[in-house]
């Protein structure tokens, strides 16, 4: 029985602790952008949209046990249902009534619920399923909803895109450049307390009952099918949340902004931080647009090793390490990069103590 | 009536090689396991290196040539897929696919430019069959996907290989009890695939130019006929894959050709809707 107590009261101290953790390391990314400089606000921004996404697919991937490869779509549609909403929806009024659309505030709202109302239409079939049938399923509806903008590009604007003048304003303050990121990190805080609330309460040991093993977990009474539905809708909701937030940092949205690419770029940004760690789907998400950031600046160089580079250099780094880092990721470190190189230091030491204090 | 036969026409053409990449799924899913993303890339590798051998010698070694190196690249898939043994799961390997597709791309683009690339068909004259034009580079596309599904149903159901290679993915435990090498089975359903899916793209290049980025648009269009067949049926495969592609050609001829993908995908949507009755995740 006291061991109980104690276990009760530890679990308590680590929430408590978890909190406060995350709550000072969100004040600290909230208050980071103001220190920055024109084109670092627009990176450190980026930065913290796609972590929203990635935070959403690391539960998917880690506990679900399931892969979308379709997170660009969901970020698509909340990009484009923020974008639409605010200029209005009906392209003939949107050039003559400035006021067409509805408030950016609600529009963005709008984006996470849209997202997840797809989401349930095509998880409620397909999670019953092994893995690659929704991968593949995902896939297929994000290049739906890609093709969708050139089909619809009477709403959509097609390859022209849609530009978004309104600025997002919340109590009076224009959310734009800092401010904007500023909102977007402290929404990231917000997505992390709650999956990490999630993960640790009764929902969360059955999820982990899920992960470990499905067939018991069923067997127990768990109802396996509805929560991985609840996680894909979740994973779901902030990739559309990061898509509606997207388009007041952009003020433009194009079919460029979001090919096929970057969902499986998701992936990859939670293969870094590993299956289910939300800490690390930050740390992957910041990595990558570094990393992009970085292999633009080398690929538009011209000359590399004095190579003469082709123009399409920067896809070409860009995809080539991208596509290196998953596979190496995935064969070496199947949970993570960052759990199995902190894992591989540990060994490492206590070999090395091992080695002394027999030595 | 005549436009009707002539979008069947050309849809049974292009749908042949959907079956030839979801035949190819099939034989690599059934041999191993694994449902591999980057088997579109394999037909994009045989057009564009058959194009590039052309400049240089006749457009037949050309494509025979195209079709090895393919294979070739495909037994390097193979090892990479599988991964180490007893820590690489499907769904993991499936994520390695996923990468290679994508470091494929980038090796493409380095490789070949971005031009999407052609070259001349087996013959330029047309059959013309009561209105309908038929091509032989079509005729060619749906004879190689049948004799493909007739060949290939063969070696899994009457060769030793085939049936080990079957046996593997059913038990891989007792299938190494008996001695078999499941990494050697792997690398010859990925050879083999790859090999076939090659032909289709050689074949497919004259009709529909490739470019390093069509490989995910094979891929998915292959699996989607898979899907027809529940990943495991050589036949439903040929059949879906030459539904698919005359569903996607009447789209194009009578609603809107910027729909074709968009109706192909949600098609392959449903039907996976549609077999999850039957099969239940493990």
């Amino acid at each position: 029985m006291s061991t109980l107590d104690q276990r009760a009261r530890r679990n308590r101290r680590d929430a408590i602790v978890r909190v406060v953790g995350v709550v000072a390391a969100t004040a600290f990314a909230c208050w980071l952008p103001f220190q920055l400089e024109g084109g670092d606000i627009g990176l450190y921004d980026r930065m913290g949209l796609y972590a929203l996404v990635a935070i959403g697919l690391t539960l998917l991937m880690g506990f679900a046990g399931q892969v979308s490869l379709g997170q660009g779509g969901f970020f698509l549609i909340g990009a484009y249902t923020s974008g639409l909403l605010t200029v209005g929806l009906d392209p003939d009024s949107r050039l003559v009534d400035p006021d067409a659309g509805i408030d950016p505030v609600l529009a963005v709202v709008a984006a996470p619920i849209v997202s997840a109302a797809v989401a349930v239409v095509i998880g409620v079939p397909l999670l019953r399923l092994r893995g690659h049938y929704l991968a593949f399923a995902t896939l297929a509806f994000a290049l739906i909803a890609w093709s969708l903008l050139y089909a619809q590009d009477r709403f959509t604007g097609g390859q022209y895109g849609v530009t978004v003048t309104k600025r997002l304003e919340l109590f009076g303050h224009q959310m734009s450049g800092a401010s904007h990121a500023a909102l977007v990190w402290g929404l990231v805080g917000l997505a992390l307390l709650l999956s990490t609330t999630l993960v640790a309460s009764r929902v969360g040991r059955a999820l982990q009952a899920i992960a470990v093993n499905e067939p018991a977990a069923a067997a127990s009474g768990v109802n396996v099918a509805r929560y991985k539905l609840q996680l894909f809708v979740f994973a779901a909701a902030l990739a559309g949340l990061a898509g509606g937030l997207f388009t007041f940092y952009a003020q433009f949205l194009g079919p460029e902004d979001f090919v096929i690419v970057l969902s499986l770029l998701f992936v990859v940004m939670v293969s870094i931080g590993g299956l289910g760690s939300f800490y690390g789907a930050v740390i992957g998400a910041v990595t990558i647009v570094y990393v992009e950031h970085e292999l633009r600046e080398l690929g538009t160089r011209g000359s590399l090793l004095g190579w003469d580079l082709p123009p399409q250099a920067p896809s070409i780094l860009s995809l080539g390490v991208f596509g290196l880092m998953l596979i190496t990721i995935m064969l070496f470190f199947p949970h993570g990069l960052l759990p199995g190189l902190i894992g591989a230091i540990r060994s490492l030491r206590r070999r090395l103590g091992a080695s002394r204090r027999s030595g | 009536m005549t436009t009707f036969f002539q979008l069947v026409v050309v849809g049974i053409s292009t749908g042949s090689v959907f079956a030839i990449v979801g035949m190819s799924l099939v034989l690599v899913y059934r041999a191993t396991g694994i449902v591999n993303f980057a088997q579109g890339v394999f037909a994009v590798l045989g057009g564009l290196v058959t194009y590039s051998l052309s400049q240089h010698m006749s457009l037949v070694l050309a494509g025979l040539l195209a079709v090895l190196v393919t294979a070739i690249v495909a037994t390097v898939v193979a090892v990479v897929a599988v991964g180490i043994r007893g820590r690489t799961t499907h769904l993991a390997s499936l994520i390695i696919t996923v990468g290679i597709a994508i470091f494929a791309e980038a090796v493409l683009l380095a490789a070949f430019g971005e031009v999407p690339r052609s070259y001349s068909a087996i013959s330029d004259r047309a059959w013309n069959v009561g209105g309908v034009l038929v091509q032989p580079q079509y005729a060619a596309l749906a004879l190689v996907a049948l004799l493909a599904a007739v060949g290939l149903t063969l070696f899994l159901r009457r060769t030793i290989v085939g049936q080990a290679l079957v046996a593997s993915a059913d038990s891989p435990r007792a299938a190494e009890l008996i001695g078999l090498n499941l990494r050697s089975i792997a690398v010859i359903a990925f050879a083999l695939a790859g090999a076939l899916t090659a032909i289709g793209g050689v074949l497919l290049a004259p009709t529909v130019p490739v470019s390093y980025s069509s490989g995910l648009t094979i891929t998915i269009n292959g699996f989607a006929a898979a899907v027809f067949g529940g990943l495991v049926s050589i036949r439903l495969a040929l059949l879906g894959g030459y539904a698919l592609g005359v569903v996607e050609q009447l789209v194009v001829g009578y609603i809107d050709p910027q729909y074709n993908l968009i109706i192909a995908l949600a098609v392959m949507l449903v039907l996976i809707g549609w077999r999850s009755r039957g099969e239940l995740a493990v």
